[in-house]
């Protein structure tokens, strides 16, 4: 066999690569470093290399308790002015192969400073003999975002009426946890602000994902004869003027201030004090065989959250499902079938907690006088308007 | 056949060379899997020393079995100066990115459990403490808690809307009495008052009854406002429901009335304000009486004796002036009250909130 120019190069550098790998120094030289994992899954962690073969024997043949552990490596947050006793940030050790690695129990902040302190003479069975080590590490921070902002206020007509219930504001983007009563305003048309018109709730009223948030205008200043009312006047009177204002210092879920402070006038017109009458909705039925928009009109505003699941279809008893839009002021509700209409007998069917903007249910107003109950009707669990399609035209 | 022997070596060589692979490392892997909550808020604890959770991010309420979680620390609860300041460092952060969602006192070893909201962000992430009767602060790991969970069922919907995004519901209290634990909830859309009642252990099928409350307010007007605290409380020897809602009726009601689908009507005992939403409420005994201690966020603590739960006249009259009914009076030492449970015979735990901004763990001899 022939034997190669590159054989003794390679079996010499192998040699020194093998003896490399295995060998690692007695005296160590550690260096703290805050590692990220490209996998953004993947919590970023600290870690501290060239451990001595010692040090590394001491911690994994005792490992010590969590005090102990927080004794030899501390991560701390960087706080203003010198902390006598910082306390450790909770987390996870492991000590292997001359790496001390900590991996906080919640991910850290991006942006935040945290202090790190390594400290091999804490380390039990070991004579002292390492210098301690400090740094300061963080994370990047988050890129800039761009700011948060109010998209649409709803209901979104012109007149609202005096004892409106409830308004929904949307966001561009999620908000921070926190409520926000402190950050929306009810200003008068003198500018001048309306004392305590909403309920004192804060971050109950969020959707799902933080876009959305419901401000409850409190009932006690609205309805009649109840002594807020009496104390403090209504906050909506009819046939003035307000502004809805929505502050700038409420922050999103990135900590940052909205864009801009919102702004939204309206008139006051009288108290709506009726039930919801489904008698006077209109149905337009579409064509079958198409996938054109069914139409439901309504002779006033509805509340415009509860419109998105409070009305449906039904064909036989089954549900039919589609895109669902409300538009003309809450008074027009469409839905566009996921396919197309087939020829039959159809429902238009009216959940029991539709509200219209004052709170007022099907069959049923808000108010309510109660206690001469004996003879009155219960408020329909379902109201079922029928319509049919039928294939000749 | 050398050649790739040695090219082989070469290659395990440059390997171990470039020094140990980081590998991810995870929490230890427990025999049982955690429960997996995306929130904590209400706080309860039942039979055994069992912690009830309420993940409303999920609409799931989780019972914890603690366990030997719940022990090997000093019994009791002392108080620590800067809670949030030192829930926030163990846990990475600044003060402002947490928020205390409850307080509850295990009833055995009455140390103080602390749910925590932490972030602002969508990822917020929820965590529990544990405050100790030498003061010290542990987290609760999830990992490794064996636990059951009850999902609450959606709010009505007509089902023509498929993304319809479900989350409506939060929940203000939890009550545990005579197997079965209570829970009020509120929506973000219908002004509507909730309560569940859930038979514990949690049956597979069952979510439980639902039951829309009313009161008789003052002008003879009904409403259907959010119940925002409430105590199970016998009067005379018929177990109720005693409950605080929001713009501050007190109302109580017999649980036997509590039958699915049955529209519950309470009984209005007292008018306690308005503008004002109760956040807590216990009972306990002093002098031989019992008395409800309520904390509320703009009308302080309040002390409202209960001798006169049984015979109290329905309020159906307008009040007066600002408050009517059973009486009561404001506890003016205890201020800026964020959260309140009962400690033991004589005193009760608070986290206030000083002038200063910082939240404070205290103890309160009961007044």
């Amino acid at each position: 066999m022939v034997r190669r120019l590159w054989f003794r190069p390679l079996v010499a550098a192998t040699a020194v690569l093998l003896a490399a790998a295995c060998y690692r120094p007695v005296y160590s030289s550690p260096e703290i470093r805050l590692v990220s994992p490209l996998d953004p899954k993947a919590a970023a962690f600290i870690e501290v290399t060239g451990i001595s073969r010692a040090h590394e024997h001491a911690l994994s043949s005792a490992p010590p308790a969590a005090d102990g552990w927080q004794r030899v490596l501390r991560v701390s947050v960087k706080t203003e002015g010198p902390a006598a006793n910082p306390i450790a940030v909770a987390g996870h050790y492991t000590i292997a192969d001359g790496t001390l690695r900590f991996t906080p129990l919640f991910p850290f902040d991006p942006g935040r400073q945290y202090e790190v302190e390594f400290t091999p003479d804490a380390i039990a069975g070991v004579p002292a003999s390492g210098t301690p080590l400090a740094t300061t590490v963080a994370l990047p921070p988050r890129a800039a975002a761009s700011l948060t902002y109010v998209t649409q206020v709803f209901p979104d007509g012109d007149v609202i009426p005096e004892n409106q219930l409830r308004i929904y504001i949307h966001f561009s983007a999620p908000m921070g946890r926190r409520g926000g009563v402190e950050h929306v305003k009810l200003l008068d048309d003198t500018g001048r602000e309306v004392k305590d018109p909403f309920l004192p709730l804060e971050a109950e009223f969020w959707n799902g994902d933080r876009t959305r948030y419901t401000v409850f205008f409190d009932p006690g200043r609205q309805k009649r004869g109840i002594l807020p009312n009496r104390q403090m006047g209504p906050s909506l009177v009819a046939g003035r003027t307000y502004t809805l204002a929505v502050e700038q210092d409420w922050t999103d879920a990135n900590g940052n201030a909205l864009r801009e402070r919102f702004t939204r006038p309206f008139r006051v017109g009288p108290p709506d004090l009726s039930p919801i009458d489904c008698a006077q909705w209109r149905v337009m039925p579409p064509a079958p065989g198409t996938r054109a928009p069914l139409t439901v009109t309504f002779p006033e505003s509805l509340d415009h959250g509860l419109l998105f699941r409070a009305i449906g279809v039904r064909r036989d008893g089954e549900v039919v499902t589609g895109d669902v839009r409300v538009d003309d002021e809450q008074r027009r509700w469409t839905m566009i079938p996921s396919a197309a209409w087939s020829p039959g007998r159809y429902e238009l069917i009216a959940l029991s907690i539709l509200e219209d903007l004052a709170g007022n249910r099907i069959g049923r107003a808000f108010e309510v006088v109660s206690f001469a109950r004996g003879d009155e009707k219960p408020e329909p669990a379902v109201t079922a308007i029928p319509f049919t399609l039928s294939a000749l035209r | 056949m050398r050649t790739r022997i040695l090219a082989t070596l070469a290659l395990l060589a440059l390997t171990a060379a470039a020094g140990p692979w980081s590998v991810a490392t995870g929490p230890v892997s427990a025999a049982v899997e955690g429960p997996q909550m995306t929130s904590i808020a209400s706080l309860a604890f039942g039979p055994d020393g069992v912690l009830f959770a309420a993940d409303t991010q999920s609409a799931t309420i989780y019972a914890l079995e603690l366990g030997d979680k719940a022990g090997g620390v000093a019994p009791g609860a002392l108080a620590v100066d800067a809670i949030d300041q030192k829930i926030a460092a163990l846990l990475g952060t600044d003060a402002k990115q947490i928020a205390v969602t409850d307080m509850a006192v295990h009833p055995r070893t009455k140390n103080a459990y602390i749910a925590v909201m932490r972030g602002q962000g969508l990822d917020a992430k929820p965590a529990l403490l544990r405050v100790d009767g030498a003061g010290k602060l542990d987290i609760i790991a999830f990992d490794g808690v064996k636990h059951t969970k009850v999902t609450l069922p959606n709010a009505p919907d007509a089902g023509t809307n498929p993304q319809r995004n479900p989350r409506q519901q939060s929940i203000t209290d939890m009550a545990f009495a005579d197997g079965r634990l209570y829970v009020a909830g509120l929506s973000n859309e219908e002004f509507a008052s909730k309560l569940r009642s859930v038979k514990y252990p949690f049956a597979s099928v069952d979510n439980g009854t639902s039951v829309e409350i009313f009161h008789g307010n003052h002008g003879q007007l009904e409403t259907r406002s959010p119940v925002f605290a409430f105590v199970p409380y016998s009067i005379g020897s018929t177990p109720h429901l005693v409950a605080a809602y929001l713009c501050t009726p007190l109302v109580k009601f017999p649980v036997a009335s509590l039958q699915p689908g049955a529209k519950v009507v309470g009984t209005t005992i007292a008018e306690l304000g308005n503008r004002n939403r109760p956040i807590d409420m216990i009972v306990y005994k002093k002098d031989g009486r019992e008395f409800l201690l309520m904390s509320n966020t703009a009308r302080g603590v309040m002390k409202i004796p209960t001798d006169g739960f049984a015979t109290a006249s329905p309020i159906t009259e307008r009040v007066a002036s600002e408050t009517g009914g059973v009486s009561f009076e404001t506890v003016s030492s205890m201020k800026g009250i964020e959260q309140l449970d009962l400690l033991d015979v004589g005193r009760t735990i608070v986290l206030a909130r000083s002038e200063g901004g910082s939240l404070n763990l205290s103890t309160v001899a009961l007044p």
